[in-house]
């Protein structure tokens, strides 16, 4: 009986322990994918949340600065766009007009600071949907990653 | 022509391996010798039409066959002989063909080496076998046939993925795939054991090296996996938690438990149902990581392209675990009545901690793994779990083992006494505080790093102070000099002293690990002609690119004078490589390695070649390559672990 106790208890000690573990991990860990138009209006929702957003880079709209490697650009789905902040480098087939996803967060001002740009290798942007099977095999390996 | 033979050898092996899953039912309902003879057959038979068909893949590979298509898809004329060798593993279809080649040479070994042991168990055992190569041959028979013809044959081949014409590749997927097909064995034997009944400790005691030698495969399969990303894929890392990687890493988990439970078992009989639930796991978690590489459900860079492959492996590996798991509770009421616990500080209860914690492991990584697909099944939202997770959950549990890796060796069986405490604790506990607070004192102010460099070590001062008072005791009782003295002991207790080194060489990649992630540092900038960034205490000065036309590729390299400290220490040039067939380019990173630290360098984009203008990210990696070292101390410790030693006196 005592050593059925102490066995529950162990047991008990160790769930909680580990679920505080994956509960910490997922809060800070955990990406969602959003669109431009899903994330319009729910920016204030949204704002904690690391989030992963596909588009198209709008046309006329990429500001870069090659000193401070800072970038400057709206990404839409074609119903909405949202204005991208990032520095850094970004693969090479980034450009206005090709599609590309961005991870990050969104800022109080509604601006969507990414720390990872990923570009898209098909030539036009489809939409997510259709998207979601063929996209991230279609990045050249390693471009994703951020080491850790 | 050789397609015709390569096929029809894998439909030939299959109906070998059918009989083979029959035989033996056939021989225990009749009583007849010869079916279970006929086993043995079957699987020497399946041996020898599985290597003729993987040697007719080869082949073709080799000549360039277009008329198939496997060949004319990852090869092309092009391609050095030995890459095209390796193409029989560069995509789906070769690399099961290569799993149900590493299965059935498994095997036939144990069919040849056990001829004349375990007469009742062997018919099973290779019953086991065959029903897992049955699985494999009819996946390569009718849902991804390599030999499956194109038609008309195209006049060049489209060739392998440029990132896997490299040494590494040759390596990697054999290794893991040895291991993963390693843990067969001791899996047949354990089904084979609870099938008849026989559940003393001889399947644990025969299958022990198998076990070792399958856990090898796997840890060298995973570094040098590990030493390729970091290598070949140029983003600076070597470990990215990604679904594929998390698939091979996953079985390492309870496969490192079970080589130390079984322990448990043979010394005093416990923890039966936890071992053989443990290798039921493993071997179930590669079928598993099979699902995952080659379904497309989760995506990956190691993903080979969808098909119906996936769903049947996922089939697969549910009859496994309900047949597996029911035989279990079938034999439990033979499996009750163990002898229990005596104390909470013993050896057993150390080993049982240190399995509960990789089996925590496995578990949070499994489910950081799937969640994405919970998550879009159960609520429709679209997530990915990222390194972060896997990185703050596994960083506790994995100190936690290392703690554990200086405790366990050590301590007594059945009850520690305070004597034992003092003579093995003391002195190393003390040299390991001292060290921390030195380090502490020195700069290592983060507390999980400082943890982490403590209790490594701690398990290196355990190791060489127990070693070290075994061999002074042998120096003073036979008068052997020291040298010799560590030798007899290593001699005499193999399986000990190998693993103790390869704790040593855990503890070693724990440090890389644990230097490289937590003290990393990265710059990034777009440097005009001579212009300098500094990381750390180097200095990186641009020096020009040049461009220059290679066989397979145009490439673009860009200089880079490298200075530590004023010290200048050459030339290190990366380059992006522009293959006609990719549409964006492939980078070839370069490092520096040294003891300390490892220096990379990345070019991520240039200017027009005149404008000689590169963007460039350096990282800077403390301890790192301690990581390689680990491997190779790893392997020196299996070695003594498993070497035919003829003793004299068994214990």
């Amino acid at each position: 009986m005592n050593r059925g106790r102490r066995f529950i208890i162990g047991g008990i000690i160790i769930i909680a322990a580990l679920s505080y573990l994956i509960y910490g991990g997922m809060r800070q860990a955990i990406v969602y994918f959003v669109t431009p138009s899903e994330l319009k209006g729910q920016e204030k929702t949204s704002k904690d949340k690391f989030l992963r957003m596909g588009g198209m880079v709008v046309q006329g709209s990429l500001q870069k600065d090659l000193k401070s490697l800072t970038y400057r650009f709206q990404l839409t789905d074609g119903a909405a766009s949202v204005p991208v902040y990032f520095r850094g480098v970004p693969p090479d087939l980034f450009s206005e007009g090709k599609g590309a996803v961005v991870e990050g967060k969104i800022g109080a001002d509604g601006v969507f600071v990414a720390t990872i740009i990923m570009a898209k290798h098909a030539e036009e942007y489809s939409p997510p949907q259709a998207e979601k099977s063929a996209y991230p095999r279609s990045f050249v390996p390693g471009e994703e990653k951020k080491a850790p | 022509m050789i397609a015709t033979i390569g096929h029809s050898s894998v439909l030939a092996a299959l109906l070998l391996a059918l009989w083979g899953m029959i035989a033996p039912i056939l021989g225990s309902r009749t009583e007849q010798k010869a079916f279970f003879t006929s086993t043995r057959v079957a699987i020497l038979g399946q041996f020898a039409l599985v290597t003729a068909a993987s040697l007719s893949l080869i082949y073709a590979l080799v000549t360039t066959d277009f008329s198939i298509k496997y060949v004319a898809f990852n090869t092309t004329r092009a391609t050095p002989v030995y890459y095209r060798i390796t193409g029989l593993w560069g995509a789906l279809e070769g690399s099961l063909l290569l799993w149900e080649w590493i299965l059935i040479i498994f095997s036939g070994l144990v069919a040849w080496i056990y001829k004349d042991h375990h007469r009742e168990l062997m018919p099973w055992v290779l019953m086991i076998f065959s029903t897992v190569s049955a699985f494999f041959l009819s996946v390569i028979a009718f849902a991804s046939n390599p030999f499956d013809p194109i038609f008309p044959p195209p006049p060049d081949g489209r060739g392998l993925n440029p990132l896997l014409e490299d040494a590494n590749m040759i390596t990697h997927p054999p290794l893991l795939y040895t291991g993963f097909v390693g843990l067969t064995v001791p899996y047949a034997f354990a089904m084979a054991a609870l099938i008849k009944g026989k559940l003393d400790e001889a399947w644990i005691m025969t299958t022990r090296r198998w076990t070792i030698t399958a856990w090898f495969f796997l840890t060298m399969g995973n570094l040098v996996g590990a030493w390729w990303s970091y290598h070949v894929l140029g983003w600076g890392g070597y470990w990215a938690w990604d679904p594929v990687e998390n698939a091979a890493f996953m079985p390492w988990l309870p496969a490192t438990a079970f080589l130390h439970s079984v322990q448990v078992q043979e010394r005093r009989r416990m923890l039966k149902v936890w071992n053989l639930s443990l290798i039921i796991i493993a071997f179930s978690l590669t079928i598993f990581g099979t699902f995952l590489t080659r379904s497309g459900v989760l995506s990956s860079i190691h993903a080979f392209s969808s098909g119906p492959v996936g769903t049947v492996f996922l089939a697969f590996l549910a009859f496994v675990l309900l047949a597996s798991f029911g035989l279990l509770a079938y034999r439990a009421d033979q499996l009750r009545g163990q002898p229990e616990l005596d104390s909470v500080v013993s050896r057993e209860s150390a080993f049982l901690l240190n399995n509960v914690v990789l089996v925590s492991a496995l578990f949070t990584i499994f489910l950081g793994t799937i969640f994405p697909l919970i998550s879009e099944a159960v609520t429709g939202v679209q997530v990915s779990v990222g390194a972060p997770y896997f990185n703050s959950v596994t960083a506790p549990l994995f100190l936690l083992t290392v703690f554990l890796m200086g405790v366990g060796p050590m301590i007594a069986w059945r009850k520690a006494s305070w004597d034992n405490f003092k003579r093995n604790f003391l002195w190393p506990s003390a040299a390991s505080l001292a060290l921390g607070l030195a380090l502490a004192v020195w700069r290592v102010r983060d507390f999980l790093p400082l943890l982490g460099f403590t209790l490594s070590a701690f398990v290196v001062f355990t190791i060489f102070f127990d070693t070290a008072l075994a061999a002074r005791a042998r120096h003073r009782i036979v008068g052997e000099r020291v040298v010799s003295a560590l030798m007899a002991l290593a001699r005499r207790n193999q399986r000990r002293y190998g693993g103790l080194i390869v704790h040593l060489g855990v503890v070693l990649i724990f440090l890389g690990i644990a230097g490289s992630m937590s003290y990393s540092i990265e710059r990034e900038a777009t440097l005009q002609l001579g212009e300098a960034l500094s990381i750390g205490r180097y200095h990186v000065q641009f020096e020009g690119l040049r461009g220059s036309q290679q066989p397979t590729h145009y490439r673009v390299e860009a200089a880079f004078r490298v200075f530590n400290q004023g010290h200048e220490l050459g030339v290190m040039s990366p380059a992006l490589k522009f293959f006609p067939s990719q549409q964006s380019p492939v980078g070839r990173a370069v490092f520096r390695s040294t003891l300390s630290e490892d220096l990379y360098l990345i070019l991520s984009g240039f200017s027009e070649l005149q404008q000689n203008r590169a963007t460039l990210k350096v990282l800077m990696r403390p301890l790192l390559t301690w990581i390689w070292l680990g491997g190779i101390v790893i392997a020196l410790g299996t070695l003594v672990a498993i070497w035919p030693v003829r003793k004299s006196s068994e214990r």
